[in-house]
């Protein structure tokens, strides 16, 4: 389940980029989870029609998703087809990360991807033929494209949107309403209501939902070449514009219907699965740069680059098997690369848990992400206890950390050399803020005495430290409004006028606001670290 | 027995009982604490032992502790509670906490003597065993009296405070001299102890604050009102 500081989150951002009734509507859906329009009326106490408004623009961002069930009408009744919302949580957050996806974009394929990316991010989600439109709009501002009528700027922009097709940067919209009929449908309608017991069901719909609303994997990432007919159409038309005469077949899969001629058109959003796995890729390197050294930092980003493409799902536990021979041609691709041998090679793989492989045959290997991962997030655990907790704390975390299993209080002490009453002090103190579980043990003879045990539960340490951050990443965006806010007078005077005591004001203002801003994409990093890696 | 525990009373009140030899009463006590050995016994167990009236067992203890034929020792398990052994043992370790703790507390001047030595020597040897280092310790003199088994605890420490780290020698280059498979110790990557990277959640002041269970955006600790916060971002400039 969402932690509650990520809802809190979530809603701030949705009221910072959309607005309070949004935020409302955002915040009944997250607490209350998946809801029909009627049931989110009622709760948020709104107007139909604001609802609905709300929700059009949410699942337009790719905040909500709609999906129908079938409700089997009682009493001779007929099926009612009954449309539920639910919010879609990840892809909140992931508004925080939009810079990020921006630079991935524009350091891999440069400035136009990235334009057409930010217009996606943006709008979240268009049409190829509105991009194209755009496309035109931005190069006419810029003059720089020449003055052919449409094509060659059409060309380009259809171009630079099939590159990002190709990197996967790009998918087709998810189905606005995909239709559920789970056998067990009945009891999950009925249990609908009793909200909390019927969590594990409703769990289970909404994962159905989305499966069932993603587009095929052949279509996701499929561009049909629309070129030769529709530009011209396009051309002529202003905004609204027409694309799609082939796809009738795909009635699912295509999203609007063209109003002037009940057409469908296919409509385009940014990926973020695929942005998410490149900075999963790229934290795993940066972890190991740091943990193991270099060249095995070198060896694991090529070896991640091969096998990208093939990865089927996000959290992969192991990267895909690849030869010695082809992570060999991508390693010496790469900068500090070139004078790498196979032995080198072969001693970094080894460095990275790889284990060689005993027939020479077939020589592959594949790196344990998840082990990666797991370090990166228990070293990022123990430096807050050390800064929250101090030194001796720090050395008890890591003991019990190492061990994985619980431990007695006079054992710990005497391995991390600190005085028996302290540690139990920390030990507590540990224990009170949830970072450490406890567990009390009575020995009967030879005479009665108590043993007080202590263990790490990873998985419960996991969720808390992950609401404590999105607790913190809230913390610094109501700060930077905050401080933008007292100084809004400075903010809104021009230029010219900063000088003097205002001047020094503006600048301490920019410089808070930057320091503010920069911890929280690194915190982000850390959010993804926890959430979705 | 009542009666006869009288009868000891009045007994060590005669002068000259004392230079005799013992009473009853203190040869029971004196044989309940023998009976344990070196873990020595806590004076509340010795009353409900010898079954005798308990200011009685308190004046026998202090009048064999005067005869030198038992003695105090501190607890580090309770502080408060008094313990007595037979002279003739030494404390077990239970009693003293173990080698590092000197008078029931820990000896921290000499734990950190011993790191700091223990980390020069693996700075020096590059790569060493638990008896390398002990051995080193040994020949030199650098410390005395202190066993392999007491520089493996402190090494291991050591690696929990990640000052130095457990690798297993691989038989080559600098582990040549060192038998393959056998555990090792080297000085971390980074010079100094500890994490290598302070993570993002650490370096801004939600990540060491203690009162963030009860910070609320309008509560009476909040982040727009926050002093550490305040603090933070003055100190920048």
């Amino acid at each position: 389940m969402v932690s509650p500081h990520g809802i809190k989150l979530a809603v701030y951002l949705i009221s910072s980029y959309f607005g309070e009734l949004n935020a409302k509507v955002c915040d009944c859906l997250l607490r209350r989870g998946t809801q029909t329009l009627h049931q989110v009326v009622s709760s948020t106490e709104l107007s139909r029609k604001n609802v609905k408004n709300c929700l059009l623009v949410l699942i337009h961002h790719n905040c909500v998703q709609a999906f129908a069930i079938r409700q089997p009408g009682g009493f001779g009744e007929e099926a009612k087809i009954i449309t539920q919302y639910m919010a879609l949580f990840d892809n909140i957050i992931h508004k925080l990360r939009f810079p990020k996806f921006i630079e991935i974009v524009s350091e891999e394929l440069g400035k136009e991807c990235e334009e057409i990316l930010e217009w996606l991010l943006q709008h979240g989600r268009l049409s190829l033929s509105q991009i194209i439109v755009k496309y035109k709009q931005a190069s006419k501002q810029v003059g720089m494209t020449c003055h052919f009528p449409g094509d060659s700027s059409a060309d380009a922009a259809q171009d630079s949107f099939n590159r990002l097709v190709n990197a996967r940067f790009v998918e087709r919209c998810p189905a606005p309403d995909p239709l559920l009929e789970p056998p067990a449908e009945e009891e999950t309608a009925a249990k609908k209501r009793g909200a909390k017991s019927a969590k594990i069901q409703a769990q289970t719909m909404e994962q159905q939902a989305l499966a069932a609303a993603a587009p095929m994997e052949s279509m996701r990432f499929l561009v049909e070449n629309i070129w030769n007919d529709s530009v011209e159409k396009a051309d002529k038309r202003t905004t609204d514009v027409k694309c799609g005469m082939k796809r009738k077949q795909e009635d699912l899969e295509s999203n609007t219907k063209d109003p002037a001629t009940g057409e469908k058109e296919v409509l385009w959003r940014a990926n973020f699965e695929e942005f998410i796995r490149r900075l999963r890729h790229k934290a795993c390197v940066a972890n190991v740069k740091v943990r193991v050294n270099n060249d095995a930092a070198i060896v694991l980003a090529a070896t991640l680059e091969l096998s990208r493409h093939s990865e089927t799902k996000l959290r992969i536990d192991n990267s895909v098997p690849q030869s010695i021979n082809a992570i060999y041609d991508e390693v010496i691709k790469r900068e500090g690369g070139l004078g790498m041998d196979l032995e080198r090679i072969r001693a970094s793989l080894d460095d990275l848990g790889c284990e060689a492989p005993l027939m020479e045959i077939d020589e592959t290997y594949s790196v344990d992400l998840k082990n990666i991962i797991e370090q990166a997030r228990i070293e990022e655990v123990e430096s807050i206890v050390l800064k929250r907790y101090g030194r001796e704390a720090y050395r008890m975390f890591r003991l019990l950390s190492k061990a994985d299993r619980l431990v007695e209080t006079d054992k710990i002490s005497d391995t991390t050399f600190v005085e028996k009453k302290d540690a139990v002090k920390i030990l507590f103190k540990l224990w009170k803020d949830d970072y450490l579980e406890m567990k009390k043990v009575i020995a009967r003879a030879p005479k009665q005495s108590e043993f007080i045990l202590w263990k790490i539960n990873k998985q419960s340490l996991w969720e808390h430290i992950l609401d404590e951050m999105y607790h913190a990443a809230l913390n610094l965006r109501l700060r930077t409004t905050h401080e933008k806010e007292q100084e809004k007078e400075i903010l809104q005077m021009p230029k010219d006028k900063l000088v003097g005591e205002l001047g020094n004001k503006y600048m301490r203002l920019r410089k808070v606001c930057i320091v503010l801003e920069s911890s929280l994409m690194n915190l982000d990093d850390s959010l993804m670290l926890f959430h979705d890696f | 027995m009542s009666r006869s525990s009288e009868a000891a009373a009045l007994k060590r009140k005669r002068p000259d009982s004392s230079t005799q030899g013992l009473v009853d009463a203190e040869l029971v006590v004196l044989n309940v604490v023998k009976s344990k050995k070196n873990q020595g016994v806590w004076v509340a167990d010795v009353k409900k032992e010898a079954n005798i009236a308990p200011a009685l067992v308190d004046k026998c203890l202090t009048s064999l502790v005067k005869k030198n034929l038992i003695k105090k020792v501190p607890s580090i398990q309770n502080k408060a509670k008094k313990y007595y052994m037979a002279v003739e043992y030494e404390p077990s370790e239970e009693l003293t906490g173990g080698a590092w703790y000197s008078e029931g507390k820990l000896d921290k001047e000499f734990i950190t003597v011993l790191r700091e030595t223990c980390l020069k020597v693996i700075g020096m040897m590059k790569v060493a065993t638990v008896e390398g280092i002990h051995d080193f310790l040994k020949k030199r003199k650098v410390v005395e009296c202190c066993t392999s088994q007491q520089v493996g605890e402190i090494l291991n420490s050591m690696v929990l405070d990640d000052s130095i780290i457990e690798v297993k020698s691989t038989g080559l280059g600098e582990y040549h001299s060192i038998p393959i498979g056998s555990v090792c110790y080297r000085i971390a990557v980074g010079v100094t102890s500890g994490p290598k990277t302070i993570g993002p959640m650490a370096s801004i002041p939600c990540g060491a604050c203690p009162r963030i269970s009860v910070c609320t955006p309008d509560g009476i600790i909040s982040p727009k009102t926050c002093v550490y916060f305040t603090k933070w971002l003055d100190i920048e400039f």
